[in-house]
């Protein structure tokens, strides 16, 4: 069938607004899933391919593939999985993850970034102190002994998780510090802007509805002395994410070229003369900065508190960590989406046992769906 | 609230996806992108929609480290500089095996591509004669001390030594597949080392 007539077949049996919402019918995607089987062997290579970047052992491969039930068979595997998770190689695979995941690495600079998670998880600590720890940031990490060395950054006053990284906001310059804030989300939040969007358009006089989540007149625009109109109203699609983008990035604009913290705003501006930007470019006067609507921060302590509370930002995670498990696509680059009841019960899981990654690695390479084929 | 209209046409598209609007208001996960519907379209034809697609397993390419990982582990020489040495090609594949850039801010490739594969199967093709030398040796491929042999004295293929070779139990087919290979090569050393290539190069591929 040509596409276009299925779009409009699509869209004619769209239900009225009256209607209520129709349940889901099973159909064809649910009798796939059903017909899955349960093959723990082939699991048990997926697992040491991500868990230790090696192949399983003749004898693991035994171990499991020849348990003489489905119980057994189970306990072997997951003893395994256990095994995997304790053992030596494990760190130098979580190393690597939040190396890709972080797109920063294969320099010492930017390596530390990575190591400190993997540091975080190695000691079970809760992932939440990627946005709150004030010591230990500039980890270092050996691959062929899989040692973890702790150091302090000493780039900025003071130490805030990720957020004040010297690699990290080096590698991530750019006019305005967007491409800090820019990070921060798809990374942590796993959308890409807009991070928040209005239950109800508002009609700013342009072409298009202003959707953002903040007050258009929240942000900086030549109307307020900004020498950028982010409240331009013939492309309104810029505020909504600027709405978000520039509650934070006047926070990250203090980290230079280098990454190291300065008193005063010191990234560029693509005007003509490149000329550093103000507040002023960012906020109207008076603008508290802010995490996401209704949630104003004061310095950068404030915003990584408030990241680590978002609620998202746990699913993100969780939602990463699936995503690398089952072999897909990065979740924002390539839109690989998890529903949310995909995972509802593992984001639970992770927010209850303090939000360490090594139990929630466990729960997902042992889940259901990991060992059904 | 004319202005408004254009998120009753978007209700159409987001139909694809479980939103639908018609007033102002605007109504499901504001963090999905707005694709181009008919790509959008293609993808759950393709993929299954995200409620299928995201408990599946997919087929995603060996990571680049993980890769040279398995070829070590099975008897590789990775360090060999031999213009044709599978070390070597190893080495300097790196781009064309999809491995990340990082001061590019570019992360690792893991979408399976024809001239990824192929070069993945050069690879194998090159690495198979020191994997059958080696193998039997390497301790990853040891039980109780004794080495798995891929192969028997009449040139058949032996499921302990295709086992640690593909990574899961071999099956029949496995076994089938690698008699199979050998008996149709030209000779039985270059059977052998198709089979240990085919066999490979099948079971990772993907991840």
């Amino acid at each position: 069938m040509n596409p276009r007539w299925l779009v409009l077949a699509l869209a004619t049996a769209l239900p009225s607004c009256s209607d209520p919402p129709p349940e889901a019918p099973h159909d064809e995607w649910d009798d796939k899933l059903a017909a899955r089987v349960v093959d723990y062997s082939a699991a048990l290579r997926i697992a040491a391919l991500r868990l230790t970047g090696e192949l399983p052992t003749l004898a693991e491969l035994t171990q499991v593939g020849d348990a003489p039930d489905d119980a057994t068979r189970k306990a072997a595997y997951e003893a395994q999985v256990h095994r995997y998770l304790d053992g030596p190689r494990f760190a130098r695979q979580m190393f690597r993850f939040w190396q890709d995941t972080l797109k920063m690495g294969d320099d010492p600079r930017l390596d530390s970034a990575p190591a400190f998670i993997t540091k975080l998880v190695v000691d079970d600590r809760s992932f939440l102190e990627v946005f709150t720890a004030q010591t230990g940031t500039c980890t270092s990490f050996d691959p062929r002994t899989g040692q973890l060395t702790p150091a302090d950054c000493t780039n900025a006053p003071i130490t805030v998780g990720l957020l004040t990284h010297p690699g990290m906001n080096a590698h991530f310059f750019s006019n305005f510090g967007f491409r800090r804030v820019r990070w921060v989300q798809e990374t942590f939040a796993c959308t890409a802007f807009p991070a928040e969007i209005a239950t109800i358009a508002t009609d700013v006089g342009g072409t298009a509805p202003y959707t953002g989540a903040f007050p258009f007149a929240s942000i900086a625009g030549q109307a307020t002395g900004g020498r950028v109109d982010f409240r331009n109203t013939s492309s309104v699609i810029c505020a909504n994410c600027h709405s978000n983008i520039n509650h934070i990035a006047p926070l990250f604009a203090h980290f230079d070229q280098a990454g190291v913290y300065q008193p005063q705003i010191v990234v560029p501006t693509p005007l003509a003369d490149a000329s550093p930007a103000v507040l002023g470019d960012y906020l109207p006067a008076g603008e508290l900065l802010a995490w996401r609507s209704g949630i104003p921060v004061a310095d950068m302590t404030g915003l990584g508190a408030a990241i680590a509370g978002d609620p998202e930002v746990s699913a993100c995670v969780i939602a990463r960590l699936w995503n690398w498990a089952l072999g897909k696509s990065d979740i924002v680059d390539s839109s690989t989406r998890v529903p949310a009841a995909t995972i509802d019960p593992q984001v639970a899981a992770f927010e209850a046992n303090g939000y360490r990654i090594r139990g929630a690695l466990f729960d997902i390479f042992t889940h259901d769906d990991f060992v059904r084929f | 609230m004319h202005r408004l209209r254009f998120i009753c046409l978007a209700s159409v598209v987001s139909g694809l996806t479980g939103l639908a609007g018609c007033t102002g208001e605007i109504i499901g996960d504001p963090n999905l992108p707005s694709p181009d519907p008919f790509a959008e379209l293609e993808r759950l034809q393709r993929e299954g929609p995200p409620r299928y697609a995201s408990r599946v397993h997919s087929c995603a390419k060996m990571r680049y480290r993980t890769l040279g990982n398995v070829l070590a582990s099975r008897g590789v020489d990775l360090a060999a500089t031999d213009e044709l040495a599978a070390g070597n090609l190893y080495g300097k594949g790196a781009p064309a095996l999809g491995a990340a850039n990082y001061a590019a801010r570019v992360r690792e490739t893991i979408d399976l591509g024809l001239a990824t594969t192929a070069k993945m199967f050069d690879v194998y093709v090159q690495a198979a004669p020191e994997i059958i030398a080696r193998l039997p040796s390497r301790p990853e491929c040891q039980v109780g001390g004794a080495g798995a042999q891929l192969f028997d004295a009449a040139n058949h293929c032996l499921p302990g030594g295709v086992s640690c070779l593909i990574g899961v139990p071999a099956t029949a087919t496995h076994l089938e597949v690698c008699n199979q290979t050998i008996s149709r090569a030209a000779d039985v050393e270059t059977g052998k080392r198709l089979a240990v290539a085919v066999l490979a190069a099948a079971a990772h591929t993907c991840e």
